[in-house]
């Protein structure tokens, strides 16, 4: 009967993680993006618009000169990115996500 | 006796003739499209199964036929191309380069051009012949462009542009554009036509806006704005984000009694009846951030996709029920209706 009862709360206790929903924003784990200044640009700027996966479902596609057009839409969509911090995530994007 | 055995044989013949030069039925598609796939799902509104797949178009993002559906184009934000797709093989025979990265797509009611929404700096409408289906020309435009219609009549292009802020009214015949509407980020639009079918109303969505606008065509105005219910429990509401769009997709039904406008954080479809725009009750809750919206030609079912889920909701028109959930590719966002002849 115990057996039985722990058994049943693990079930649920499993089924609560699964159904647990990603908060909005986060970068889910299977994003599996690497720390850098570039990374911390993207939680920052880019994921209080849209999610993270809007931008790493173009992995292995661009090439730098994509990106930046990419990131310059974004500019001109709103997205508040000084010249430098264009820089550093056009290089992450290229480096991380890039064409290969 | 032996008459009537020819007299057989003739009607025999006639039955025989009449079926093979009759037409065969039109079959009526719903074409999904999956922004973060390379597949696209063709559903069949009779029995809400899918019955096709277009596969290898990566990231695609807009989609059009031709008439007669013998035709499809897609395009590919990944490759930066136009695929041409066969509608029977459902192979790309032709992938058509553009000039930048392309968003959506529409083409002309005669199926002789496609237009392509070019949101890349400095943004552009690409003129595709669908003779040659070479790049014929490219209209320039204030901004990016992130979707582009053609009129229900055929005689405009409509050119939105979220970077820009500006709806751009574009002669078809012409290319050139008429003129411009908006100071805001413009996003999905609908129409509604005149008895002739000429173009009455334009309903706009435009960026943060939790609703729509209302556009006189003939004044080239904007003429009101109408702001979807707060009607979800607090707890309940989508905190987003959203694209800065929390109203994206909607549409006119083809019979043009009612508009359907879509609430990511209400996460709801809203119907509002034509011409009047008077709110109707009960509205769909669909369980995840709606996105673009079709119709059956026949008005009686509108699909409308929920990004998040990877769903499309089959849902009855006249009782605002939902009849099918059908689970498509990654982040289902566009879909036309084809009839394919």
């Amino acid at each position: 009967m115990v057996n039985w009862l722990l058994r049943g709360a693990a079930v649920v206790f499993v089924a609560v993680l699964v159904s647990t929903p990603i908060p909005s924003g986060a970068i889910a784990p299977d994003d599996d993006l690497p720390d850098g200044d570039g990374k911390k640009i993207l939680q920052a700027q880019c994921a209080t618009c849209h999610e993270l996966t809007e931008v790493t479902k173009f992995r292995g596609y661009y090439t730098s000169a994509q990106w930046r057009d990419i990131v310059k839409t974004m500019v001109e969509y709103g997205a508040e990115l000084k010249e430098a911090e264009v820089e550093t995530l056009v290089e992450y994007l290229t480096q991380h996500l890039g064409r290969r | 006796m032996i008459a009537g055995v020819r007299f057989h044989q003739l009607v025999r013949f006639v039955v025989l003739l009449v079926a093979c030069a009759a037409p065969a039925a039109a079959q009526v598609r719903i074409v999904q499209t999956n922004s973060a796939g390379d597949n696209i799902h063709l559903i069949d509104p009779s029995t809400q199964a899918i019955v096709g797949e277009i596969k290898g178009v990566p990231i695609n993002h807009g989609a059009a036929a031709d008439p007669d559906g013998r035709r499809f184009y897609i395009s590919s934000e990944a490759e930066q191309t136009l695929h041409v797709v066969d509608g029977k093989t459902l192979q790309t025979t032709k992938k058509i380069p553009l000039t930048g990265r392309p968003n959506n797509i529409s083409i002309a009611k005669d199926g002789s051009r496609v237009y392509v929404g070019i949101v890349s700096a400095p943004g552009a409408v690409d003129v595709i012949d669908t003779k040659t289906l070479e790049k014929v020309k490219s209209i320039s435009t204030k901004g990016g462009i992130h979707n582009v219609y053609v009129t229900p009549d055929g005689k405009h292009v409509i050119a939105g542009s979220i970077a820009g802020r500006v709806m751009t009214v574009i002669d078809q015949k012409t290319d050139e554009p008429l003129w411009t509407l908006f100071e805001e980020g413009v996003r999905p639009m609908a129409f509604e036509v005149n008895p002739d079918g000429s173009t009455k109303r334009i309903f706009v969505q435009i960026s943060n806006l939790h609703g729509f606008a209302i556009v006189d065509f003939a004044q080239r105005k904007e003429v009101g704005r109408i702001t979807l219910p707060d009607d979800v429990p607090a707890e309940k509401v989508d905190k987003g984000p959203f694209n800065a769009s929390p109203s994206h997709g909607l549409g006119v039904a083809p019979d043009g009694k009612s508009l359907w406008v879509t609430s990511r954080p209400n996460a709801r479809v809203y119907t509002y009846s034509l011409p009047d725009l008077k709110l109707l009750p009960n509205p769909v809750d669909l369980g995840g951030r709606p996105d673009w919206v079709t119709f059956t030609p026949d008005s009686k079912l509108i699909y409308i996709t929920t990004e998040n889920t990877d769903l499309v909701h089959a849902i009855d028109v006249s009782s605002r029920k939902e009849v099918a959930q059908i689970k498509v590719g990654k982040a289902p966002k566009r879909n036309i209706t084809v009839v394919m002849r």
